[in-house]
This record gives C-alpha cells, structure tokens and sequence, in this order.
C-alpha cells in the first residue's frame, strides 16, 4: 500500500516538476523571433506620445488615439506569434519534442508571452506616464491613462488564455479582436463615472475608490483567468 | 534483450477513428517499419510515443520511461521527426543548431558539421529559402546529431524528390548502422522500409494486422499461379490470403506458402505452374484486404 502510494506520489512530483533552464531557453527563443518587431512597436509607440506631448489638440487626439492602437497591435502580436501561427506552421511538434512537459510549456508560453507583451508595454506605460507629467499634458489624465494601460493587460491575458486554451484560429481571432475592441466601451464607461472623468483636466491625481476597484478588479481578473488556464492546459491530451 | 518501445493495450478514439487496442514492441537496437496506408493511425501512434497524444486507455513504455508522466525525460533520449513538423521559417539553420545544441548534452558538433555538408545545406541560410527536401534534411539533422537512443520518424521521405529521398534513406542507412539505436519508421512506402527495416509491423484502420521480421514476411508469403478451376464447394484453406480466377489462370496469395499447402493444392486438382516470391508491396496490399474482409 505504501509502495503505491509512494509511486503514485513519485508520477505526480514527475509530472510537476519543472524544467526551468529549458523554459528560459524556450522563452529566449520566443524572444529572438520576435525582438525585431517589437522594437517597431516600441518605435511606434514613441512616435504616438510625441505626438500627444506637442501640447496640440489634434496632435493630443492621433498620438492617444496611435498610442491605443500601438499597444493593442503590441498584444495580438505577442499572442498570434508564439501561440496561433506555432500551431498554424506546424513548429509546436518541434517544440514539443524537445524535452519539456506540458507544464513547462505552458509555463514558457505564459512567460515568454507576458515578457514579450510586458516589456514594450511597460516601455509605453513609462513613457505615457512621463509624457503627462513633464509636458503641459493635465496630470490628472495619469489614472485614466492606467485604467486603459490595465484594460489591455486583461484583454491580453483572455487572449493569451484562449490561444493556450483552444486550438481553433477562427475562435483565436475572435477573443483577440473581442476582447481588444472592448477597450471603446470600456472608455466610455469609465468616462460615465465623474470621480474619475472630472480630474482628467486638471492636474490632480485623483486614485478615487472607483478607480481603485476597477484596476483591482481588473488585476485580480487577469492573475486568475491565467491561473485556471494553467489548470486546463494541464488536463489536455493533445499537444501538436 | 529490453524493449526500446512497448506497448500494451493503447486505445484512442476519435469521432471518425479509432486506434485500437494496439500491442507492440520494439526491442533495442532494432529498425521497425510500421507500414499503413493514408489514415491508418500511423501518426497517431507516433503521437503517442513522443508524448503528443495521451492515450485513452493501455500502458505506454519508451526506453523504460512511463508515457506521458515521464515525457521530458524520455524526450530527451528520442530523436522525432514527422513530414508535417516544420522549423521556424525566419530563422536560419544556424539558430536552430545552436538552440537544439544548448539542450542536448549529447549534441555532436563533428557529426552536425558532416552532415550539414553531406545534405548540402548551408547554415546561414534562412530555413524560409529552403525546398522541401532542405527542410527534411534539416530536420534529419537536427534530430541526429543529437545521437538519440530511439528515432521515431513519421514519414520523412514524403515528398521528396527522388535525389533527395536517396540521399535521406542512404543518411538514415548509415545511421541504422548504429547496433544501439531503436527505429520506428512510418511510411506508406514499402520500399523505403524494405531498404532500411529489420522487422516489419502493418497498421490498417487503427488496428495493427501483423508485425513480424521482414525475412519472415518475405519468405512466408507466395504467388502461387496454378491452372484449373477453385473448386466449388472447397473450403478456403486458412494457408491461403486470396483467390483470383483469370479465365482459365487462378493466382493463388498464400501468407503461410509450404511444400505441404502445394501438396494439397495438387489434390485439389489444380496444377501449379508457376511460385513467385512477392514484393512487400504486395504483401501488404494481401494483408489489408484478408485484414479488412476478417
């Protein structure tokens, strides 16, 4: 009996163990592919905040409006290029003939993929930040500004669920546009509530309780859709 | 001597297929092919060896490793390629070298460089540039100088042109040479695996019809033409796989071929004019029909 409970335990701590030298490896590589044309995104987002410190209305208006469209260009990418197109050209049998588990693939897709989402995203998070606060730009647009920054990150980790999660293109798509264009509404709805709308023109930083929760709510979301991914894609049976 | 692979029991179901109950195994050191036609559940098991694919039901044992718990470790010791598994395209040659090489302790640089000039391939080239054939060899490559204790490969000669299937059969030769080495081949093409494979296993509609020694399947199975008619009435005897009447010519496929089942054909009243050895073509061919008509 203890035999088997001993082996039964042995199989388990197997099949969670993880190869970490080789996940950092397979996130490396992730990051080589695309490093290029994350750069160019980077590029683009600084073209946007330029655009939006050089104290114009008009100018304010296209750099924000670049800045939306650079940072959710930013996560599709991450998304369609390490997890859909691996599918799509037949590279994951290559990856998933190297030595790794399950585990340790997921692992180094979900890393890999919020490195490569979080670097460039962070860099224009910075660089927003700095852009409202050293230009004429009002300081209060500061926690509007993060409320989208943490929208997208959301958006990013459903997108980056589903395209661990399930193996259709077309639903791959589907999450990634839903969830990304949501951001209009999402706009919108935190426009509707004054005690975040009223400080962004002026220069107080108002972290109102309502601003509070939603970026709470919205972080707390994001750490656990990832989490039950995690517990899926360890439950597939299917890997190519 | 230990077995490189063993299966026991593997089921897997699929809406429109199934792999059935599939027992087999592979001792160390020797070449099998596993021959099936398109939708045989050749890839399947494949899948399921390297980990791809967990079974639904049965034992999966590869170089001692329990499949899929023991996957990483087991992986590390298995060389796979499969025709539709594909490199990445942005890349060059020399990337995917240097990545494979930092994950492999066993990676041998001397055999990766005798090879690279072997299959003509030029490291620095973007795997985008590279025809079909490049790309296979490439992947050959990859997978052999990691000098793995079991290859399992899924149709690597498919469509290749007939210089470049020659000069990956004549790569895979001179690696089979390898007493040590364990090698599953699927393929659909009989004579690829008659060139390279110590025993032979058929796969046809998940189910797996018969594995044996490619010496055995060559010397058990015969065309046996004879003149005169099946006799109406006669039981088919177990010896014989098919009966063809062409006029006045019967072709007789026998898959257990002795003097003795000669003996009885003679007292059947036909005469036999002419024994031919068969082609493993064919003898698949015979096996799939006796294997579906059973």
């Amino acid at each position: 009996m203890s035999q088997v409970v001993k082996s039964s335990n042995n199989s388990l701590s197997q099949s969670l163990a993880v190869n970490l030298p080789l996940i950092k490896k397979l996130i490396l590589k992730d990051w080589q592919l695309f490093e290029k044309q994350l750069a160019g995104y980077v590029l683009g987002g600084i073209l946007s905040l330029c655009l939006m410190g050089h104290g114009k209305l008009w100018s304010f208006y296209l750099g924000s409006l670049l800045l939306i469209i650079v940072i959710v260009a930013v996560a599709c990418f991450a998304i369609s290029t390490s997890l859909v197109n691996e599918r799509k050209e037949h590279t994951l049998p290559f990856v998933m003939s190297l030595p790794i588990s399950p585990l340790d693939f997921y692992l180094a897709k979900l890393v890999g993929n919020l490195i490569t989402f979080g670097v460039p995203m962070l860099l224009l998070a910075i660089a927003t930040l700095a852009t409202i606060w050293f230009t004429a730009l009002p300081d209060g647009l500061i926690v509007f500004a993060m409320l989208i920054f943490a929208h997208v990150t959301l958006a990013f980790c459903i997108s980056l669920s589903v395209a661990l999660a399930v193996e259709s293109e077309g639903w791959n798509i589907f999450a990634m546009i839903a969830s990304m264009v949501m951001v209009n509404p999402f706009i919108m709805l935190i426009g509707q509530i004054s005690a975040i709308s009223k400080p962004v023109s002026t220069n107080a930083i108002v972290w109102s309780w309502q601003a509070l929760s939603i970026l709470s709510l919205q972080a707390f979301l994001s750490v656990l859709i990832l989490c039950l991914t995690g517990l899926y894609h360890c439950r597939k049976r299917a890997f190519y | 001597m230990p077995n490189a692979i063993k299966l026991s029991g593997v089921s897997k179901r699929y809406s429109h297929f199934a792999l059935d109950q599939i027992e087999l195994n592979l001792p160390e050191g020797e070449v099998m092919g596993l021959v099936g036609v398109n939708g045989a559940g050749k890839t399947t098991l494949l899948r399921i060896l390297v980990g791809l694919i967990y079974p639904d039901a049965g034992d999966v044992e590869v170089l001692g490793y329990s499949m899929p718990k023991q996957q990483a470790a087991a992986k590390m010791e298995i060389g796979f390629a499969s025709e539709d598994m594909r490199l990445y395209s942005s890349m060059s040659l020399r990337w995917h070298l240097d990545f494979v090489q930092s994950i492999y302790p066993g990676w041998d640089e001397s055999y990766a460089q005798h090879l690279l000039q072997r299959f003509d391939l030029k490291a620095e080239q973007k795997l985008l540039g590279f025809s079909h054939g490049q790309r296979v060899k490439a992947m050959l490559l990859l997978i052999l100088a990691r000098r793995p204790r079991l290859l399992l490969l899924d149709e690597p000669t498919t469509g290749l042109d007939p210089v470049a299937r020659a000069e990956v059969l004549e790569a895979l030769a001179d690696v089979l040479r390898d007493e040590r080495r364990s090698v599953l081949f699927s393929s659909h093409n009989t004579h690829d695996i008659e060139q390279l494979c110590d025993s032979i296993s058929f796969l046809h509609q998940g189910r797996l019809l018969a594995t044996e020694s490619k010496d055995g399947f060559l010397d058990r199975w015969r065309r046996i033409l004879c003149q005169g008619q099946w006799p109406s009435g006669a039981a088919k005897l177990p010896e014989i796989a098919s009966v063809r009447q062409s006029g006045s010519t019967l072709e007789l496929k026998a898959r257990e071929y002795s003097e003795a089942l000669l003996e009885k054909l003679k007292r059947l009243g036909l005469q036999i004019s002419r024994v031919e050895t068969m082609s493993l073509e064919d003898i698949f061919i015979a096996s799939v029909r006796t294997g579906v008509t059973q």
